[in-house]
């Protein structure tokens, strides 16, 4: 893959990371009926009042071209409506893919390298005039042009032609490989089969942007709304977001928003402990406040565990996330198979899961593919190391592998207090390979030291620890920029960290490409998945999940697993 | 502050009562001297038996003890004010269960080797850049004093964070951090020995020795050294704790000493979120950090009055102490 596609899948990879780890979904509560009558979670919600946002990130760039979103994002999709988008239900349910703007997921032909979209009747903009196909064209065209850099590189790598083509105001030329026969209908040529298109077509991209309206970098002041909320105020590039209802949204073309509150306001570049603060305390407006995008750490978990009023408003988010260690067989002693099975044997996930914050925000992981079903998941364990692992094991392959008397090998890690690359993780390693007689030296580096450092075949250490979550929750984005050969990238961001360039595990990853029925997709990516995973070529270590208060008198709290985090355009406040 | 107090009294001549004996009587004769004196000798045999110690205890600060935290809420020691049972005299440490005692004795090493490696190269150097300025040529008076001029100027602890960055990390972390601190904080004394040298170079014995066809070198050694030894040690033993502090302040930076060597700068950091979960995860290193400073502080005033009873003296007049200071 193109180096610039594969760098800002990776900052986008990151961003929703950063998005999801720094806040944890709050949720449960929807289906936890014995609530107390101080948290109205389970009440019945009405519409009405002012919904608070209390975030860390601003909502920077709010355009629909420049929006890097997994489904569409959470406020984004308040505003933007898409072709398709996620299911808003709780849970597993919450990962599958539906129409949105479209009447169904799409029509592929010509082995997925065809899809054909046909919008439904009545959608309207919030100055009432019509949506139609040609904008929603409009939309993606200008997503192509350099100033409106910043969301994900699949459609400049999928489409016919996209490869080289520069948006819409460089000669005015359009897409050919996007057609739009009339004003309801949409079809997408594509380079490669590409059935998990309807996944793709979730991103803010598909977002329809009528031509005459469009004012370039200054359309993000006010973007048109085709959804239930229109931006009435925009301060600081989305540090202060204000919303409020678009009269021209009609729910019964939208089956997957509920909008209860009147108005929506975002208030952002708050500082983390602050926003779970201000839940916690949940005095005046912030009692009818959520964020989407801050989490309790393990010390605020803690805190608020010892409090049953206080955690009967914690809600829980799963999003498809794996922290593992990661190999690169080209440095030594990690090119022999022996040496990888003996650390996967040697560590410990129970220590491991603890620093990472304890059972309650961290799952001990087997497969490197995350551990929902969406993704395909096929529970394997390659090399049972049980709970504490087994040093017995380890030590008796690396005698076999020519290390009688152990070794020493060198963990590169993050020195950033984040719970899954960090400090804490390392040094649980450390003590875990203690035992099997393999010495580890840790070396940590600052965030973008390390980033740079480890996804770069150039300095890429031997040993380090990773961690990778997808674009949508699929086998696809999660699986084959990590182990697909084409996708090793000679200079830049790679993340094909052990470098596997295998014939079978390329063509397979061709083959379920092809693949339009999404649950016979996933059964083969959760196959491949074992099949890869007895390389020991990374070892998995733990599946984050997510924690997240809410306010008090917030009600209607839906968690999917596709965010991990709080659905805003679910909730309700009276 | 003691720095200023320090710089401003160098103006004048200081000539100690001689002798190790009186200033050790003076000494024993503050009470709160020796009582921070038995602190500090309590820590420096704690961190000096730290492998003994945990040892006795039965544990050791790296190893992993995932059944002694709670899990399932956030990694909270099990347990009573925080885990402290027979088996861990201090508690555990959240998420990982390491014990703190282990923890809080190693750390002991860290904390107060370098900040000891980091007075005595500050010493060593302040002396040296004071007596060559003070003994030196007008020139070379004027370039030291400059440079001193110009050290006293560097931000520690940005330089440090700096440093601390740049240099590779297979360089040992608690010798670098010595390093640092002694190479940008000896200004200090380097402007005391100085204005003490100056004031001395006037005084007969040592003008006697000059034209007696003594060389600059064996009149520092002879002449000046033992009466520039009382300031010197007075302001070592107060930069001592605030060289400690700057090494917490750096590991609780995240950039000081490296896990899994643990540093008390380095346990309050990881602590700093726990103050409401796990309150004795924090209070542990933080009081052992506020008393160690403290009785360093304490002892610090205690050997500065103890060396020159003169000053004891002047900060008492107008008090009618009715303990009349001095021996």
């Amino acid at each position: 893959m193109r180096q610039p596609s594969v760098i800002s899948r990776r900052v986008a990879a990151a961003a929703v990371v950063l998005v999801v780890v720094g806040g944890a979904a709050a949720c449960g509560p929807a289906d936890s009926k014995d609530a107390d009558g101080d948290s109205g979670a389970a009440g019945k919600p009405h519409k009405g009042g002012t919904l608070t946002v209390l975030n860390s990130s601003p909502q920077e760039d709010f355009d629909p071209a420049r929006l890097y979103t997994s489904g569409g994002g959470n406020v984004p999709s308040l505003v933007f409506r898409t072709l398709t988008t996620r299911n808003r239900e709780d849970g597993a349910a919450g990962a599958k893919v539906v129409p949105d703007l479209a009447t169904d997921l799409g029509t592929p032909s010509k082995d997925a390298t065809v899809w054909t979209y046909t919008l439904k009747d009545g959608l309207k903009y919030e100055d009432g005039s019509a949506i139609t196909s040609a904008d929603i064209k409009y939309g993606i065209e200008r997503s192509f042009a350099a100033e409106l850099s910043g969301g994900a590189p699949y459609l400049r790598d999928w489409l016919v032609g996209g490869a080289d083509y520069e948006g819409p105001y460089k000669g005015g030329k359009g897409l050919d490989s996007i057609e739009t026969p009339d004003a309801k209908t949409i079809v997408f040529h594509l380079v490669k089969p590409e059935g998990e298109f309807p996944y793709l077509a979730t991103q803010t991209q598909t977002t329809p942007v009528p031509k005459a309206k469009d004012t370039g970098t200054k359309y993000e002041e006010h973007p048109l709304s085709s959804g239930p909320y229109k931006v009435v105020e925009n301060e600081g590039d989305g540090e202060r977001l204000v919303l409020e209802r678009n009269p021209h949204w009609s729910q019964a073309t939208d089956e997957e928003r509920k909008a209860y509150p009147d108005r929506i306001d975002v208030r952002s570049g708050l500082d983390s402990a602050v926003i779970n603060q201000r839940l916690s305390a949940s005095q005046g407006t912030d009692a009818a406040a959520v964020t989407t995008d801050t989490n309790l750490g393990p010390a605020e978990l803690a805190k608020v565990a010892g409090d049953k009023k206080l955690s009967a408003r914690v809600g829980t988010g799963h999003f498809g996330y794996t922290n593992y260690i990661a190999f690169n067989p080209k440095v030594k002693p990690f090119d022999d198979p022996k040496v990888r099975q003996a650390i996967s044997y040697a560590v410990d996930r129970s220590s491991v899961v603890n620093a990472a914050g304890g059972s309650a925000l961290a799952e001990p992981a087997t497969t490197f593919l995350p551990n929902q079903k969406s993704f395909g998941y096929t529970p394997y364990d390659a090399f049972p190391a049980g709970r504490t692992g087994d040093p017995a094991k380890a030590k008796e392959l690396l005698k076999e592998a020519g290390y009688p008397n152990g070794l020493t090998v060198t963990l590169t890690h993050n020195n950033e207090k984040n719970f899954a690359t960090s400090p804490e993780i390392a040094t649980a390693l450390q003590e875990a390979l203690k035992k099997a007689g393999i010495t580890v030296k840790l070396q940590g580096l600052e965030d973008n030291a390390y980033s740079d450092t480890v996804y770069n075949i150039k300095s890429e250490p031997g040993f380090f620890l990773g961690g990778w979550g997808a674009d949508w929750p699929s086998g696809g984005p999660f699986f084959a920029p990590v182990f697909d050969g084409r996708q090793i990238v000679k200079s830049g961001y790679n993340f094909n960290s052990a470098q596997l360039d295998d014939p079978a595990v390329n063509k397979e990853i061709d083959e379920i490409n092809k693949l339009t029925d999404l649950s016979a997709a996933a059964e083969r990516w959760g196959a491949l998945d074992k099949k890869v995973g007895e390389q020991a070529l990374t070892v998995p270590l733990f599946h984050p999940v997510y924690k997240r208060l809410y306010g008090k008198s917030v009600k209607n709290v839906v968690i999917s697993d596709w965010t991990g985090v709080l659905d805003i355009s679910q909730v309700a406040v009276k | 502050m003691a720095e200023a107090l320090l710089v401003k009294e160098a103006g004048s001549v200081t000539v100690p009562a001689s002798g190790a004996r009186p200033f050790w009587r003076r000494l024993r004769r503050r009470r709160s001297a020796l009582v921070a004196a038995v602190v500090v000798a309590l820590l420096v045999l704690v961190a000096l038996a730290a492998p003994l110690l945990s040892g006795i205890e039965g544990q050791n600060p790296t190893a992993y003890h995932p059944d002694l935290v709670d899990s399932a809420t956030g990694g909270v020691p099990l347990g009573s004010f925080g885990g402290i049972s027979g088996d861990h005299w201090l508690g555990v440490e959240p998420l990982t269960g390491r014990d703190l005692f282990a923890r809080v004795a190693y750390g002991a090493r860290v904390s107060l080797g370098v900040a000891l490696g980091a007075t005595l190269l500050q010493v060593v150097i302040g002396v040296g850049i004071g007596l060559s300025a003070g003994l030196g040529n007008r020139f070379v008076d004027q370039a030291l004093s400059r440079l001193t001029d110009v050290v006293v100027a560097l931000p520690v602890m940005v330089i440090a964070l700096g440093a601390l960055a740049v240099v590779p990390a297979g360089f040992p972390r608690p010798v670098l951090i010595a390093l640092i601190v002694g190479l940008v904080g000896w200004s200090g004394i380097s402007k005391i020995v100085r204005a003490q040298t100056l004031a001395l170079k006037s005084l007969d014995h040592v003008a006697a020795a000059r034209l007696s066809g003594w060389g600059p070198w064996q009149i520092a050694r002879r002449e000046l050294l033992p009466a520039l030894a009382a300031p010197v040690i007075t302001y070592a033993v107060l930069l001592f704790p605030s060289n400690i502090v700057v090494e917490a302040a750096l590991s609780f930076l995240g950039v000081g000493i490296k896990p899994p060597t643990p540093s008390w700068g380095q346990m309050l950091s990881d602590a700093d979120t726990w103050y409401q979960a796990a309150p004795t995860y924090l209070l542990v290193p933080a009081l052992l950090l506020f008393v160690t400073v403290l009785a360093l502080t304490v002892l610090g005033e205690g050997v500065r009055t103890a060396l020159d009873p003169r000053a004891e003296s002047r900060l008492r007049i107008g008090t009618r102490s009715k303990k009349e200071a001095g021996a």
